[in-house]
């Protein structure tokens, strides 16, 4: 690589957004725009037996008033479980969710018009916990009616590979654990915020913080009953995403419908409260799991029950039951291998995908599992996962191709750089380390709504001024996918990236790409926008070498300049800019990215199928009050296989913000209830580690690169919080001896293992 | 902004106090009650913002007592090199309240009055309609222990631990008079009305007259920063050996525990401070493990006291 690709480069949007430049959605403000507020349900789940607007719509500067059965198309991010619709239509389902919309000439009125429409409920019997939601009830008592058996159970996914339960039964070196994991949320910074306009020409504009416009589109289209072609999603800068923001939402539905109604611009911006209602974060969440080894350490079987906690609806759940599964299948062989997800519906806020997405927690099961079986057969835990490892070029039980492999570089770093060999099981109570690994998707293989095209395409265009624009519908969502973008051009032009710009995330403008989620977009839209700008390469060599009469080989494209090894030919980048258009002006160029056909052919053998996997290894050091239980994280060391880091700066960002994210979940963070109504949804209460909470960090990245990803690379963003969570619980244990199956890790829980223990 | 007033001078101040009589807050810093006006637990009109009266944002020392002016950011409290010197335990406390950039906008008489919590009330108005609010609020029952009689919200106040173990005495101005007490004594044990002044008071000085031959201070709570305490307990001991432990964030009001290391046990001094807070469920950090942390903080100051 001699160009931009490799080199540590900030952010395209970063002086925009710290000057406060960046236009957010809340920042779009339109003409005769209205502003809506949402009247949410007091009631867990009850049906609403009247409601009426008649004040409401009397109130000054009240447009109009819509509720559930003006909008009544049901939607969701996955076809299979289109389970909600904008607003409750007849029940509601959890406190907090969207009874009626008021659109009015400011947002004081419309709330003002809010606070006067009367409901009146009629309760109905609340399922707060999975166990109340296995149970069978009466059809009235059913959450939704499309349960089987009178039950709250969303989605059941199992798969069994060479009987593991078999190998459980006899094994000489077993270890179970019983696990449990409190729900937590994304926390981004940007709340969720629409503004949509109905046009003249009889089309849809919407502007939203979303990381998913293509399933917007989608979704809306269904809702609103128009064309794709004619709804426009366009995301604007986005304030933070994790998954938050990856399914379509019920605002969105409503300001699109009442753009179409009223025919203005219609906007609705979330309070912080609304956005811990809307929620969609990682579910709450129960695991029984079961590991076996031989004699020398090498693993034999895995077993898991597991439960989650989905919420009053689906969102992606139906991937999130499959996930807490199959995404055990590494970084370690594991060749009898079962696992069986509930998901139960419950009536709470709705559950979805949030960083690491299914796999967090019963990475953390898994990894507790295995120091527990380490240290049961008194051998290092490194020593332990490194018998263990997949190898690169393999494959898992249930058929994941694993391509490019550096978990034996990951866990050989942070063991040399934290000083393992000689401080692990050493130091004195109160003070330990613990290690851990993980492994992450780069991108699903399969779209969410199946179809033949491709994942992903990007334009290219160059013009007469000499600048390459890349056209994709990539959301940036701050991890970089704008700027990989421009690297990723100049590194194939050898150009400057300031020659190169960006239009994005606009379904009328820029080709589709599926969105934001399960770690895709460096490998499947950096492929694509490799392939764009080398065939804009390509197109320019063509002409060039027709007129200077050179063989195309020997043109060399670098620093702004064209020329051959000899330098008999040397020209300026405007100069071979001339020369590709003359006679045809600007032109465009496409790449795309299609996943190559993987897995095996049994049921569910989608789920988790990736074109590449991330691999990682992290230790953490701790420090535990024994006599207050107080747990300081004092130094986390994570490195991470990216493959390549086409922008070394991101990854080490995605690194750092995943032990931040991973520390959260692991010690303090968690998505409080009582009889379904939240207790912390606000960030004071619902409490993000602090700069002083957060310990030192040593990131190592390591390259194995990848033979399909571009340059070489895979993901970085999702995979490296996987083993954040349980390096530090298991650094618990060699401080304090005591082990914690339950998270978040607070002062109380340590303490009362340690009596115990006692 | 016709509800907003930033008087000059304290005549002023109470002066607009008779004027918007029963609807109007006093904003001594406000990174509280601007709080509590969004979630609509406050609803008076209008603000009179103390900040412009500069006699009350001052630091002074004359003959061995510390004053204070009650507007005098907790920032400049920490960076004083006079209380760094000889009332580390007001610095301590100041430090551990908040976070830097609030702790430059809240004051220290703002500190002092802070309004007492409870995880049921400190909500959004959505959220309080939710539950059918409490007794504090506009509901008839208290959420907590669903009793229909005591409000139970904690005090939190970090500095007022601090300052009552420093045995501080507080000066207040009303339009006749001016007059002085122990600042532990305008604290009540009631989660509705927690202090006894009336808007018709301003609190100006707070006066520090005491240096303590030890001190000891320690704050419980899930981070590091930020987060309002979950316990807190200053402690000092005179040169007759005599002690002052204060626990705050465990009850309605700060409670003081005063004895002489010559008759004080820990046995003594863990029942009193048990007997006396009355610890209900109203803070995310579970109720059995705060009471258990009275026990071990003060057993950690017992043997940071008896150190040798």
């Amino acid at each position: 690589m001699t160009g931009a690709i490799g080199k540590p480069t900030p952010y395209i949007d970063a002086v925009q957004k710290v000057t406060g430049q960046a236009m957010y959605a809340d920042d779009y403000k339109f003409p005769n725009m209205v502003y809506v507020s949402c009247l949410r349900s007091t009631e867990s789940h009850a049906k609403i037996k009247s409601l009426e607007l008649k004040k409401a719509e009397a109130s000054p500067g009240v447009i109009a008033i819509v509720t559930g059965k003006d909008i009544p198309v049901p939607f969701g991010v996955l076809s299979i479980s289109r389970d909600e619709t904008a607003m409750a239509i007849e029940k509601v389902r959890y406190q907090g969710e969207i009874v009626a919309a008021v659109a009015a000439e400011t947002i004081e009125a419309a709330e003002a018009g809010v606070k006067l429409i009367n409901v009146e409920y009629e309760p109905l019997t609340e399922f707060f916990t999975p166990q109340d939601s296995l149970k069978t009830c009466t059809p009235d008592e059913q959450i939704h009616a499309h349960t089987k058996d009178h039950k709250n159970i969303h989605k059941t996914a199992e798969l069994r590979f060479n009987e593991p339960e078999k190998e459980l039964e006899t094994a000489k070196h077993k270890q179970t654990g019983e696990f449990k994991f409190a729900g937590v949320t994304h926390g981004f910074t940007e709340p969720h915020s629409a503004v949509a306009m109905w046009n003249g020409d009889e089309t849809l504009t919407i502007i939203s913080a979303t990381q998913v416009p293509h399933y917007l589109q989608k979704n809306l289209s269904k809702v609103l009953g128009l064309p794709l072609h004619k709804i426009q999603v366009k995301k604007p800068v986005l304030g933070g995403g994790f998954g938050g923001k990856s399914d379509p939402f019920p605002h969105e539905m409503i300001v699109s419908f009442l753009s179409k109604k009223i025919k203005r611009p219609v906007k609705c911006t979330f309070s912080r409260e609304e956005v811990f209602i809307t929620h969609h974060g990682r579910h709450p969440t129960e695991i029984n799991m079961s590991l076996s080894c031989d004699a020398g350490g090498k693993i034999t079987a895995l077993d898991a029950d597991i439960i989650i906690d989905g919420g009053a609806y689906g969102s992606f759940g139906v991937v999130t039951s499959y996930y807490n599964g199959v995404l055990l299948q590494g970084p370690y062989e594991i060749n009898k291998f079962g696992f069986r997800t509930r998901r139960t519906y419950t009536n709470k806020h709705q559950c979805g995908a949030m960083r690491g997405h299914g796999a967090v927690n019963p990475r953390y099961a898994v990894e507790t599992l295995l120091d527990m079986m380490a240290h049961n057969m008194k051998m290092d835990p490194c020593d332990l996962r490194e018998k263990n490892f997949l190898s690169e070029h393999s494959s898992t039980v249930g058929e994941f191709r694993i391509t490019s492999n550096g978990i034996r570089d990951c866990i050989a770093a942070v063991r040399k750089k934290s000083d393992w060999d000689s401080r692990y099981g050493k130091l004195p109570y109160g003070h330990g380390l613990g290690v851990a690994c993980g492994f992450f998707i780069s991108g699903s293989a399969l779209p969410i709504l199946w179809n033949r095209y491709p994942q992903t395409v990007v334009h290219a265009k160059l013009d007469f001024d000499g600048r390459i624009v890349m056209f994709s519908g990539a959301s940036e969502i701050g991890q970089g996918s704008d700027t990989l973008l421009v690297q990723i051009a100049a590194e194939e032009l050898g150009i400057p990236m300031d020659f190169v710009q960006v239009e994005v995330a606009d379904t009328k403008t820029t080709p589709v790409d599926l969105g934001s989620y399960s770690s895709r977009v460096t490998f499947m839209v950096g492929n694509a926008a490799k392939t764009a700008a080398s065939n804009i390469r390509n197109e320019m060599v063509k002409a060039i070498s027709k007129e200077k009469d050179t063989t195309a080989e020997s043109l060399i494209f670098r620093n702004g300049r064209i020329f051959t090894k000899d330098k008999s030919l040397d020209i300026t980048w405007e100069e071979g800019v001339e020369m590709a258009m003359a006679g045809r002006g600007a032109f465009v160029e496409s790449g795309f990215y299609i996943s190559p056909k993987l897995g095996g052919n049994f049921k569910g053998a989608g789920a988790g199928l990736s074109p590449s996997y991330s691999f990682g290894a992290f230790i953490s050091e701790v420090e535990v009050n024994p006599k207050t239980g107080e747990t300081n994280v004092i130094k986390v060391w994570g490195a991470h296989d990216c493959g390549k880091a086409l922008n070394p700066l991101a990854v080490e960002g995605q690194i750092e913000g995943s032990i931040h994210m991973g520390l959260g979940q692991t010690m303090s963070e968690e998505m409080r209830y009582k009889n379904g109504q939240q207790l912390n949804a606000n960030f004071f209460d619902y409490r993000i580690p602090s700069s002083l909470d957060t310990p030192d960090m040593d990131v190592t990245i390591i390259e194995s690169n990848d033979p399909e990803g571009p340059y070489g690379a895979k993901e970085a963003g999702e995979g490296p919080i996987h083993p954040v969570l349980p390096s530090i619980g298991n650094a618990v244990f060699d401080a304090v001896g005591v082990r914690m199956m339950e998270l978040p890790i607070t002062p109380d829980k340590v303490l009362k293992k340690i009596k115990e223990n006692v | 902004m016709e509800y907003y007033h930033s008087p000059d001078s304290i005549k002023d101040a109470l002066s607009m106090a008779r004027e918007f009589d029963g609807n109007f807050i006093y904003f001594a810093g406000g990174t509280d009650v601007q709080i509590y006006r969004k979630q609509k637990l406050e609803k008076n009109e209008h603000i009179i913002d103390l900040k412009s009266i500069q006699d009350l944002n001052s630091i002074s020392m004359k003959d061995e007592v510390l004053s204070l002016g009650a507007m005098t950011p907790l920032d400049d409290i920490i960076k004083s090199k006079e209380i760094q010197n000889y009332f580390p335990l007001l610095m301590e406390a100041a430090k551990s309240v908040a976070t830097p950039v609030i702790r430059k906008t809240a004051t220290i008489g703002g500190n002092l009055l802070v309004r007492n919590r409870c995880t049921f009330y400190n909500q959004s108005q959505e959220w309080r309609n939710g539950v059918g609010s409490c007794l504090r609020d506009v509901g008839d029952i208290c959420q907590v222990t669903g009793g229909n009689n005591d409000c139970y919200s904690r005090n939190v106040s970090d500095t007022a631990a601090a300052l009552i173990a420093l045995n501080a005495e507080i000066t207040l101005i009303n339009s006749n008079e001016m007059t002085q007490k122990p600042l532990k004594d305008i604290y009540l044990p009631c989660g509705i009305k927690f202090h006894d002044l009336d808007n018709k008071n301003i609190l100006t000085q707070i006066h520090v007259p005491f240096r303590p031959k030890k001190w000891w201070y320690k704050k419980l709570r899930v981070r590091k920063t930020l987060d309002f305490t979950s316990l807190t307990i200053a402690a000092t001991v005179d040169n007759d050996d005599m002690a002052r432990i204060c626990l705050n964030g465990v009850s309605m009001a700060p409670i003081l525990i005063e004895e002489s290391l010559d008759t004080l046990t820990i046995e003594s001094l863990i029942k009193q401070a048990r007997k006396n807070c009355k610890t209900v469920d109203n803070d995310l950090m579970p109720l059995k493990y705060r009471r258990e942390m009275i026990n071990v903080f003060l057993e950690e100051w017992w043997e940071y006291e008896h150190h040798k």
